[in-house]
């Protein structure tokens, strides 16, 4: 059982005691009647043969509030889009797939980088927005949620738990986050502990007080991919098309809304999904790709809210930070003690190094290109350069699940 | 006996000369085919770099058309689709040509419809693709004014406006390109007559009520006015 302390400026819902599920649900079902609920799935074909997505159908088709469900599936031939199509029959609520390398899809790409909106490269982000469109388009429901499809320890309580805070209309948050705690016989989530909160915390030693900073180091879990929002949050906001994905979403929710409105919730007591490889060596791929992403969507939102940063910041950010994350790795290493947790300490030390030089290499990267890969444009601004494009979607996805 | 070979040879000889005489118009038919396809060919490729090059997908885009090919399960691009259709056209009537060049009779005459009746066609597309143009934008602007009317169900009038044109444009098409015009006619007549009748008749019994207030005030205008009374009060 967690504490009810209310860290930072934004309300944490924590879960205490044991909470009935019967409970949450029945009263979903009667919110969903009024702010009906659209669950966003990014999921790659390969996801479909591991061991987590049977255990989230057969889990989510025993949820009755869910208005629809959307999968935005990636990395799949048209005889897996089939396999798929029939994997998730047994999901309750109406199900829609979009088929990311379908041909009408793809023509749905086409037409926007014709038009000079670029939806980025294959991924998670991409995914998720064109899903949110294909929501919006449809028009049916208020409230998305997303999570992952990667996630071995699923129960259907975490839907519920991140879907209620805004489908109840009388809490009025617009945005919930996620938390939970990455611990098996060890503790992971290595980029959130070692990376994100020393950096930001560096950050605000640096650069004093920053509304932002404070957003940011208000989140338990930053880079948790469990969200749930208002459908007019997804008209209007931008996503990046890289790893900067949660922490971008973030900074747009910041920029488009006030803090009161924002919430986080604890979503599960334990949480398991698939691990990167750390690959110091390769800032290309694995956790130090996701790192150096992070940072420079991180320094670019400071950038855009007026911080400046120069060579000499830089400088000392990397030895602030590494003293922060050295200081973090130590409270770490009792937690884990005092908990009978396995702890490499020597894994955690090449950790913390691989990030400061993914934090140098971010910042290289920012002084030569302070604006970096745009980001998705939002649904208001597509749909003002291509009127038709909702029903354009629309047409294509249910021309594919036909 | 040679009689008799005579009068199966006979007919075989006939045969050969209309052959001969009619090879040169079969290989001109072939040269016609194969010169036909190939300028297709070049036309489209032409086409499609020169749409590309004018932007008309992104136009196409935004003026709604590549809603409607879409609507039609058609996931090309509009500048290809173009350009194919612009090919079968050139190879029909490459086909059209060749045939001609038979110099066979009933073919001729196949031929001298197929292009009288081109005009129709390409009259009925312009119909079709003005009409489109001109129903949208009528649409649009009766949803703008709608709403800024403080109307209930824009929405559903703009859709309805746009339903009606289209209709009418289809109708002209029809009309245009000959088909059933008699069944065409009838069937455009019975709805659009009943739409306006039903139009007129809801709103003559919704508005009698204004109708005799309106009715009331202009004859309320046009009595005198009372002559004011001479005695006045102190």
């Amino acid at each position: 059982m967690t504490d009810f302390y209310q860290t930072g400026i934004i309300t944490t819902l924590h879960q205490l005691g044991k909470p009935s599920l019967e409970r949450m649900e029945s009263e979903l079902l009667g919110f969903s009647k009024t702010k009906p609920v659209a669950l966003v799935l990014p999921a790659l074909y390969s996801e479909f043969e591991g061991p987590a997505m049977p255990g989230i159908v057969q889990e989510l088709s025993k949820v009755k509030y869910l208005n629809e469900v959307v999968l935005a599936l990636d990395q799949a031939s048209e005889d897996d889009f089939k396999r798929v199509r029939e994997f998730m029959a047994p999901i309750q609520a109406p199900v829609k797939i979009i088929h990311n390398k379908g041909k009408r899809i793809g023509e749905v790409y086409e037409t926007l980088k014709r038009n000079g909106l670029d939806a980025g490269p294959q991924g998670k982000g991409r995914s998720a927005w064109l899903a949110y469109g294909y929501v919006l388009a449809r028009g049916q429901s208020d409230v998305i949620a997303l999570h992952d499809c990667d996630i071995v320890t699923y129960s259907r309580e975490l839907l519920a738990r991140l879907c209620y805070p805004i489908a109840n209309p009388n809490l009025n948050y617009v945005f919930c986050k996620g938390y939970y705690s990455r611990v098996t016989n060890k503790m992971n989530g290595r980029v959130t502990r070692l990376l994100v909160t020393p950096l930001v915390r560096s950050l605000q030693q640096l650069t004093g007080q920053h509304g932002f900073l404070e957003f940011l180091d208000s989140f338990r879990y930053a880079l948790a991919g469990e969200f749930s929002m208002s459908a007019d949050m997804a008209r209007i906001n931008r996503i990046p098309s890289d790893w900067g994905l949660e922490v971008g979403s973030l900074a747009e929710v910041y920029r488009n809304y006030s803090p009161r409105r924002v919430c986080q919730v604890d979503i599960a007591t334990t949480y398991e999904h698939k691990h990167q490889v750390l690959s110091a060596d390769n800032a290309e791929k694995g956790l130090m790709k996701m790192a150096v992403d992070i940072c420079k969507s991180i320094f670019r939102t400071l950038a855009s809210e007026g911080v400046v940063f120069s060579e000499g910041l830089f400088r000392s950010l990397i030895v602030t930070y590494l003293r922060q994350a050295e200081d973090t790795l130590m409270k770490y290493e009792a937690d884990a003690t005092i908990n009978g947790l396995a702890f490499d300490r020597h894994e955690e030390a090449k950790a913390v190094e691989a990030f400061t030089n993914a934090i140098a290499m971010a910042a290289q990267a920012f002084v030569e290109n302070p604006m970096g890969n745009p980001l998705i444009p939002n649904w208001n601004r597509v749909s003002a350069a291509i009127p038709d494009i909702f029903e354009v979607l629309k047409l294509a996805v249910d021309e594919d699940n036909k | 006996m040679m009689d008799f070979l005579n009068l199966i040879l006979d007919p075989l000889r006939e045969m050969l000369l209309q052959f001969r005489e009619f090879l040169p118009n079969l290989l001109a038919m072939l040269v016609i085919f194969a010169l036909g396809f190939l300028l297709a060919r070049l036309l489209r490729t032409l086409l499609v770099k020169f749409l590309g090059a004018v932007q008309f997908d992104s136009w196409s885009d935004r003026m709604g058309f590549t809603t409607v090919m879409r609507k039609g399960d058609l996931w090309m691009k509009p500048s290809h689709i173009l350009g194919a259709i612009v090919f079968w056209l050139l190879v029909i009537v490459t086909l059209m040509v060749g045939l001609g060049a038979l110099k066979v009779a009933a073919i001729d005459s196949l031929v001298g419809q197929f292009f009288s009746y081109l005009p129709r066609v390409f009259s009925a597309a312009m119909i079709l693709l003005i009409g489109y143009l001109v129903s949208g934008f009528v649409s649009r602007t009766v949803l703008i004014a709608a709403a800024n009317g403080g109307f209930h169900y824009a929405k559903l009038l703009a859709e309805a406006v746009r339903v009606l044109l289209l209709v009418m444009i289809l109708a002209m098409v029809m009309e245009q390109l000959q088909i059933a015009t008699s069944i065409v006619l009838a069937a455009f007549s019975i709805v659009f007559g009943g739409i306006v009748i039903a139009l007129a008749i809801a709103f003559g019994v919704g508005g009698i009520g204004a109708a005799r207030r309106i009715i009331e005030k202009e004859f309320a205008e046009d009595r005198p006015e009372k002559t004011p009374d001479d005695v006045e009060h102190l």
